[in-house]
């Protein structure tokens, strides 16, 4: 019988590669296949490693053939964020400034997803150096989403994202400072989760704000979510990573728990926010309904200090992305400008012609933060607003499990639409105060709209080294959508692309 | 108070990215624009909060015993890989110092 890989999840690949349906090779050149024939269209790749993808499948078959156990994720094709190294991969955080540069090692979260059995098939296109909220501002080329391909996938990770939700893949690894993992998610109708900070190891993963940053999975199921973190948390803390944590818990083992009993909390000025568009609102509106069906308790909670989310990230964000950023000086790596007569001069014009124009904003901002007289009156204040925001979500959490909120106000914009840049930074409403609070987050497809026909999603937000909880929460939201006819079906592929290419024999 | 075009000069300096001239305009008007949009933050600088600086708050440095660590550095041909220019075992750079080129 033959079946097109973009209709299996992870789960069913690996279960399928174990019990010798078909190879990990069959399934690694049905992928290889689907990209052929999808990429054209919706560009999620900056670079495809076809030899990387075959070999890593091959080495899967022989330990098969040799009688040793499989990982989890055995022969599940798996895109990466264009700003994780993998050896034998450029790794370019789709800037010029780096365009040749080659992965001198991998990533640590690469690694495990390698050791669990995934296929590299490729790094994922993104907003240069993951500033963005729309992957247009990649130095080589945009990603289009796969539901309309006039529109952006979101971003940072929008290839990542995009990749999966066109069925290229069946799941990739992104990246979250602001909502980085989240946005995109909800717009290309996928899975998203961006965990609590230190839950998965960032060694090997270009630096943009080191207190922000976070590493997280995109699947078209929230099991297959499940099984990636699994694959990323199981080992434990890291110690290349100073900042990684033992958080190793088995994802699957409650993610069908019954939610009956729990503590749902909805935050009435969130639900109220201009800019929220009717049809994302009704869409989360259903996705509280879902929880209550099945005997989660609704319960009104609030985020006071909520309101300067926004602008701390924005002191924040940029001022250490300044100070990792200063790394790019055009003489270990990095683009380097020809002919400058002393080393200031040199620096100064590599940066400035090998960084696009946000990467330039942003650390611009975070120069001027960071200057003398400057600093004081910013960042301690935007610090400070962490503070309260940090302990709003605290003292949430004595009255809930979880919140559930939008993941974006509105879905996909069209490529060129928002071009003002602080217009785009206010899109990060919903996303940016889980990184400030440093919890765990995770974006649910909830089918299309009803006024725009695109993928709409709600996000649920729990305590720090929750993230498991918030795939029970997150597993019940989709169990309630599975019986839908219209619309989007969960785990569905864009319907543009569900069946175009990637036969599996 | 609004930024000049001149003070943004200076920011670029400090920033060590050589703008052009007509990104020197465009940037100045971002630059006014986003720090008008980060004004709500000001009325949080209040005395008796302590500022949150890391997500994690008991985070202690890591330390580590200061031998050579093999499998943790970098060889000599994946360290120089990347650069664009090398002389030998080294990086090579122009004169640190002065006008002159890298003699």
């Amino acid at each position: 019988m033959a079946a097109f890989l973009d209709s299996l999840t992870a789960s069913r690949i690996a279960a399928g590669v174990s019990a010798g349906d078909f190879t990990a090779r069959e399934v690694a050149e049905a992928s290889l296949a689907a990209i052929a024939a999808r990429e054209p269209q919706v560009q999620a790749f900056l670079q495809v490693t076809s030899e990387l993808a075959l070999a890593a499948a091959d080495a899967v078959d022989s330990a098969r053939a040799a009688g040793a156990p499989l990982g989890p994720l055995a022969g599940v094709p798996l895109a990466i964020k264009d700003n994780m190294n993998l050896i034998g991969t450029r790794t370019t955080c789709a800037s010029r400034m780096l365009e040749g540069y080659e992965s001198p090692y991998t990533a640590t979260c690469v690694q495990r997803m390698l050791d669990a059995g995934c296929i590299p098939m490729g790094k994922a296109n993104m907003d240069e150096f993951a500033f963005g909220s729309s992957t247009d501002s990649s130095a080589f080329h945009p990603t289009n989403n796969p539901w309309d391909l006039e529109r952006v996938p979101g971003g940072s990770s929008g290839g990542s994202a995009a990749a999966v939700a066109a069925g290229e893949v069946a799941l990739s690894l992104g990246s979250d400072t602001g909502g980085s993992i989240r946005q995109p998610a909800a717009l290309c109708g996928v899975v998203g989760m961006k965990p609590t900070y230190g839950a998965v190891s960032r060694y090997g993963v270009v630096a943009f704000g080191s207190s922000l940053d976070q590493v997280g999975p995109f699947g078209r199921t929230v099991e297959d979510v499940a099984l990636a973190m699994q694959a990323l948390t199981a080992a434990g803390r890291d110690p290349q990573d100073g900042t990684s944590r033992d958080c190793a818990q088995d994802f699957l083992a409650h993610l069908d728990d019954p939610v009956e009993g729990r503590r749902v909390g909805i935050v009435p000025a969130l639900m109220e926010a201009e800019g929220l568009t009717p049809e994302v609102r009704a869409a989360v509106e259903s996705a509280a309904r879902t929880l209550a069906d099945q005997g989660a308790e609704l319960v009104e909670v609030d985020l006071p200090h909520l309101d300067a989310a926004i602008a701390a990230y924005y002191v924040i964000g940029p001022a250490e992305a300044f100070s990792n950023l200063a790394r790019f000086d055009g003489i270990r790596y990095g683009y380097q400008e020809p002919g400058c007569s002393n080393l200031a001069a040199q620096s100064a014009k590599s940066r400035a012609h090998g960084f696009g124009a946000e990467a330039k904003r942003r650390q611009m901002l975070g120069a001027y933060l960071l200057s003398s007289g400057v600093y004081d009156t910013y960042y301690y204040a935007a610090q400070k607003a962490r503070t309260l925001i940090t302990a709003d979500y605290a003292s949430a959490y004595e009255k809930v499990d979880a919140i559930l909120m939008p993941a974006c106000p509105r879905t996909a914009f069209k490529h060129g639409e928002i071009s003002d840049p602080t217009q785009m930074y206010l899109s990060d409403l919903y996303t940016i105060s889980i990184n400030i609070a440093g919890n765990g987050g995770v974006s649910v497809p909830l089918g299309l709209g009803a006024d725009s026909g695109l993928p709409v999603a709600a996000q649920l937000v729990g305590p720090a080294f929750a993230d498991r909880d918030l795939l029970t929460f997150a597993r019940a939201v989709e169990r309630g959508r599975e019986d839908e006819v219209a619309g989007a079906a969960a785990g569905a592929v864009a319907p543009a692309f569900a069946g175009k290419g990637g036969e599996l024999a | 108070m609004a930024l000049s075009r001149e003070d943004v000069r200076g920011i670029a300096d400090y920033a060590r990215i050589a703008l052009a001239d007509d990104e020197l305009t465009e940037m100045t008007d971002y630059l006014n624009d986003a720090v008008q949009m980060l004004e709500p933050v000001l009325a949080y600088d209040v005395p008796d909060i302590e500022p949150t600086f890391h997500p994690i708050g008991d985070l202690a440095n890591v330390m580590r015993s200061d031998e050579e660590e093999a499998a943790r550095s970098l060889d000599l041909p994946h360290a120089l890989g990347n650069a664009a220019s090398v002389s030998e075992r080294y990086f090579r750079v122009p004169s640190i110092l002065g006008e002159e080129g890298d003699r």
